[in-house]
C-alpha cells in the first residue's frame, strides 16, 4: 500500500475506487446472468387447530419449489428460480385475509394452500381484490368454486364429488363381499364438513339398502368419546361411519376399541385420521382395517413414492396434505412456465387453460370448469399391517380390501 | 360550551388520528389490520358499556355479534335486501337480542359470575342453532356473493371500508363519553359499585341495566354486520365462537375497564403489539400469541385500571391515588 506519512496515494484512491466499483457492480452482473426468483405465497395455518395440517401442507410445498428448482426452475422464464414466501393463516379466516395481505405486500406471483374451507373462502376472495392467482390446496366446501372468482382454482376434488365417489366404492365393497354390512351409524363433527357430509350419507344410503340407526353429532374439539362409544355399542351397527378432525377421530376409535366394539367396518370420507400415518404408526392396532376415502397420491407414480420416502426419510410422516401441495405448487409452476410471465392475469389464465400431467395425484391432465379441476377424485384407502393402501379404484388399487372385518 | 366539550377532546383526538389513517396509510397489511382490530374494538366497546360501566360481566358477547351477523346476511341473503339496511337491522336485532337476554337474566336477579354464565350459554346456544338450521345455512355458514359496490357495503379499496368502521367507531366512542357524563352513566356507575346502595337512592336497577345490555347488544351486533361486510362469509363458530367473547373481555380489560378509550387502546395494544413482534421475530410462528398471552398477564398483574389507568396514572399521579376517578375496580 502506498501509504506515506500516514497519507493516502492518489494511485491507492483510484485503484480503491476501482476496485469498490467493481464490487458493487458484481450483484448486477450476477442478476443480468440469473433471472430473478419468483416468489411464491405458501398459506397454512400452522398456528391454532389445524397447526398439524398446515405443517404437512407446509413440506409438500417445500418439496415442490425444491424439485422444480432442481429440475432448472421456470424455464421460459430463464431458469427463475420459485422462492417461498410463506404466511401463517392462524387457522381462522381473519388470519388467512391478514396473510393474504402481506404475502400481496411481499411481491407473490400467486397463492397455494388454505386448508380449512373458511380459511380457503376468505383468502382466495382477499386475493381477488388483486386478481391473485390462488390455488386452494384442500379446502372441499363447494362455495369455493361457486362465486365467479377468476382467480381461484381448485386443484383436489370438492366435497360433490368426494361423497359421491366414497358412496359408489362403499357399495361396491359392500356388493363385492356378499353385502354383509347393513346398518350404519354416523358419527360426524358439527362443522361444516361433518354435518354436510352425514346429511348426505343418511339421505344416499337407504337408496342402497342400508339402515341408519342413528346420526351422532359431537364437537370440535371433543374431549370424551365415550357416551358416544356407548350408544354406538348398544346399536351394533354393522358400519360406523366417522367424518371427524384428527384429535377427535383418534378419540372414537380409541374409545371403540377400549370398549371392545366391534363392527364389520369403519369406513371413513375426508377423515382426519385414517389417511394420517401418525394415527397408524401411534396406534397400529386400533387403526388397522380402517378405511377411508380422501385425497391420496397415485401409488403408480415413481415420483410421489420418491417423494414418500423422501419425507419419511426425514423422519416426517405422511399424509395427504403433501402430495396435493406438492401438486399444486408444481400446477403453479407449469401455468408460470406457460405463462411466460408472472403477471396476475397472464397466469390466470395460463391456469384456466391448464391440462398439467406432471401432478403426483391420481387425476389425469387437469381440466377447469369455473375453477374446478374436473377430474380430481378421491380414492378409498385401508390401514393394511402398518401401510396406508388403495383399495378403490382397481385401475391403480396395491391391495385388496379386507372386509367385513374378521369375515 | 367550552367545558361542555372538553370530555370529548380525547375522543376527538382519537378520532382524528384514527380517520387520518384510511388516508394516509397505502399498505394493505396495515389497513387490514386496523379494520380487522376496530371490528373488534368496537365489539369490545359493547361490551364495555355492559361490563366495564355496569358491571356486569358477560362472557358471551358473542351472541350479540353473531346475531348482528346472522340478521344482516339473513336479511340480504333469504330476504334479497339491501345491506345499509342489514346493518340497521343487524343493530336493531343485537338491541333486541340483549332486552331479551337481560330481561330473562337480571329479573331473576342474576349477577356477578352466574350472569356471566348465562350469558355463555346464550352465546352457546345460538351457535348450536345456527349450524344446525336451514335458514342461517347450517355448518356450511353464510357466504355473501361478492359484488363490489357502495350500495352493497363492499368497497374495492380497503381504504374506504376502514373510513366506514373508522367513522361508526368514532361514533361509538362519542356516543359511550355521553353516557358517560350522562344521568344514565351515573346511574350505571353507581350499580357496578353497589347495586342496593343505588337502588336505595331510587334507581330503578332493572331498567338501567336493561337499558346498558340493549346498548351493548346494538354496538357489539354492529360489529358482528362488519365482519360479515368485510370477509363475506360467518359461520356458526365464527359468528357465535368464544373467540369473539375472549376477544372482547380482554380488549376492554387491557385497555381499561369502565373508560372510554380503553376497549379501543386495549384491542389495538394487543394486537399491534402482537404483530410487532411477528414482523420482528419472522418466521417463528405463534410468537405473536405468546407475546399476546404474555401482555395479558402483565395487564391483568400490574395494570388494574388497564392501559388508559396507567396513562391518566402517570399524566396524574396524586388525584389517581386521591380519587380513583373509574375503571380502578376490576
Amino acid at each position: 500500500m502506498s501509504i506515506s506519512n500516514g497519507r493516502i496515494g492518489r494511485r491507492t484512491v483510484l485503484r480503491g475506487g476501482a476496485a469498490l466499483g467493481a464490487t458493487l457492480a458484481m450483484p448486477g452482473i450476477l442478476r443480468a446472468q440469473t433471472p430473478e426468483a419468483i416468489k411464491v405465497g405458501i398459506l397454512q395455518p400452522v398456528t391454532g387447530t389445524l397447526a398439524q395440517d398446515g405443517e404437512l401442507g407446509r413440506t409438500g410445498a417445500e418439496h415442490a419449489i425444491k424439485a422444480v428448482n432442481d429440475a432448472g426452475g421456470i424455464a421460459s422464464l430463464g431458469g427463475a428460480k420459485l422462492e417461498m414466501v410463506f404466511a401463517d393463516a392462524r387457522s381462522t379466516p381473519e388470519g388467512g385475509t391478514a396473510a393474504v395481505e402481506q404475502l400481496q405486500s411481499d411481491g407473490v406471483a400467486a397463492i397455494v394452500g388454505g386448508f380449512a374451507s373458511p380459511i380457503c373462502l376468505a383468502s382466495s376472495q382477499a386475493a381477488a381484490r388483486y386478481d391473485l392467482p390462488y390455488i386452494v390446496d384442500v379446502g372441499v366446501s363447494d362455495q369455493i368454486v361457486s362465486r365467479g372468482l377468476t382467480n381461484t382454482f381448485r386443484f383436489a376434488p370438492g366435497f360433490g364429488t368426494c361423497s359421491k365417489t366414497a358412496i359408489d366404492n362403499l357399495v361396491k365393497l359392500n356388493e363385492a363381499a356378499g353385502n354383509p354390512a347393513r346398518t350404519v351409524v354416523l358419527v360426524h363433527e358439527d362443522g361444516l364438513f361433518g354435518s354436510g357430509l352425514a346429511k348426505l350419507m343418511a339421505a344416499e344410503l337407504p337408496k342402497h339398502g342400508f339402515e341408519i340407526l342413528d346420526t351422532i353429532a359431537h364437537p370440535t374439539p371433543a374431549r370424551d368419546m365415550s357416551n358416544v362409544a356407548l350408544r354406538i355399542r348398544s346399536l351394533k351397527p354393522d358400519l360406523i361411519i366417522p367424518s371427524s378432525y384428527y384429535g377427535e377421530t383418534v378419540l372414537l376409535m380409541r374409545t371403540l376399541h377400549q370398549q371392545r366394539v366391534e363392527p364389520k367396518g369403519f369406513y371413513s370420507v375426508l377423515n382426519g385420521a385414517a389417511s394420517n400415518m401418525r394415527f397408524v404408526k401411534e396406534f397400529p392396532e386400533v387403526a388397522d382395517l380402517d378405511m377411508d376415502c380422501n385425497h391420496w397420491h397415485d401409488p403408480r407414480k415413481d415420483e410421489a413414492q420418491a417423494l414418500k420416502k423422501s419425507v419419511e426419510d426425514a423422519g416426517g410422516l405422511w399424509a395427504y396434505n403433501i402430495p396435493l401441495n406438492y401438486s399444486c405448487v408444481k400446477l403453479l409452476a407449469d401455468a408460470i412456465d406457460r405463462a411466460k410471465s408472472t403477471e396476475p392475469k397472464a397466469i390466470n389464465e395460463a391456469l384456466a387453460a391448464s391440462t398439467f400431467e406432471g401432478h403426483i395425484m391420481p387425476y389425469g391432465p387437469t381440466k377447469f370448469e369455473n375453477g374446478q379441476n374436473t377430474g380430481a377424485r378421491p380414492v378409498s384407502l385401508q390401514v393394511q399391517e402398518g401401510e396406508i393402501k388403495v383399495i378403490y379404484p382397481e385401475e391403480f388399487a396395491n391391495a385388496k380390501p379386507v372386509f367385513p372385518i374378521g369375515g | 360550551m367550552r367545558s361542555s366539550l372538553r370530555p370529548y377532546l380525547p375522543v376527538l383526538a382519537l378520532g382524528v388520528l384514527l380517520a387520518l389513517a384510511p388516508l394516509l396509510l397505502t399498505s394493505n397489511v396495515a389497513l387490514n389490520f386496523l379494520a380487522v382490530t376496530l371490528i373488534v374494538s368496537l365489539a369490545a366497546q359493547g361490551w364495555n358499556l355492559l361490563g366495564g360501566f355496569g358491571g356486569q360481566f358477560s362472557f358471551g358477547h358473542a351472541a350479540f355479534f353473531g346475531v348482528g351477523a346472522y340478521s344482516s346476511a339473513i336479511w340480504q341473503m333469504r330476504f334479497g335486501l339491501d345491506a345499509w339496511t342489514g346493518l340497521l337491522v343487524g343493530t336493531a336485532m343485537g338491541a333486541v337480542t340483549g332486552l331479551v337476554i337481560g330481561f330473562l337474566a337480571f329479573r331473576a336477579g342474576l349477577r356477578g359470575s352466574y350472569f356471566a354464565l348465562v350469558t355463555l350459554a346464550f352465546a352457546e346456544v345460538f351457535r348450536v342453532l345456527a349450524n344446525s338450521s336451514e335458514v342461517t345455512g347450517g355448518a356450511a355458514g353464510m357466504l355473501l356473493p361478492l359484488k363490489i359496490g357502495a350500495g352493497n357495503l363492499q368497497f374495492s379499496d380497503r381504504a374506504t371500508f376502514l373510513g366506514l368502521v373508522v367513522a361508526l367507531t368514532v361514533l361509538v366512542l362519542g356516543l359511550v363519553q355521553w353516557i358517560r357524563g350522562s344521568r344514565f352513566g351515573a346511574q350505571l356507575v353507581a350499580l357496578r359499585e353497589n347495586e342496593e346502595a343505588a337502588r336505595a337512592l331510587g334507581v330503578d336497577v332493572l331498567a338501567v341495566k336493561l337499558k346498558a345490555i340493549g346498548l351493548s347488544g346494538a354496538i357489539t351486533a354492529t360489529a358482528g354486520v362488519l365482519y360479515l361486510q368485510y370477509f363475506l362469509f360467518i359461520d356458526a363458530n365464527i359468528a357465535f365462537g368464544t373467540w369473539i367473547s375472549v376477544e372482547v373481555l380482554l380488549a376492554a380489560i387491557v385497555g381499561g375497564l369502565g373508560t372510554v378509550l380503553g376497549p379501543v387502546v386495549g384491542a389495538l395494544a394487543l394486537h399491534g403489539l402482537g404483530e410487532l413482534v411477528k414482523a420482528a421475530v419472522g418466521q417463528l410462528p405463534g410468537i405473536d400469541l405468546a407475546v399476546y398471552g404474555a401482555i395479558l398477564v402483565v395487564a391483568v398483574a400490574f395494570l388494574p385500571g388497564g392501559l388508559v389507568g396507567l396513562a391518566r396514572r402517570r399524566a396524574a399521579p396524586r388525584q389517581v391515588r386521591k380519587a380513583e376517578p373509574e375503571g380502578g375496580r376490576a
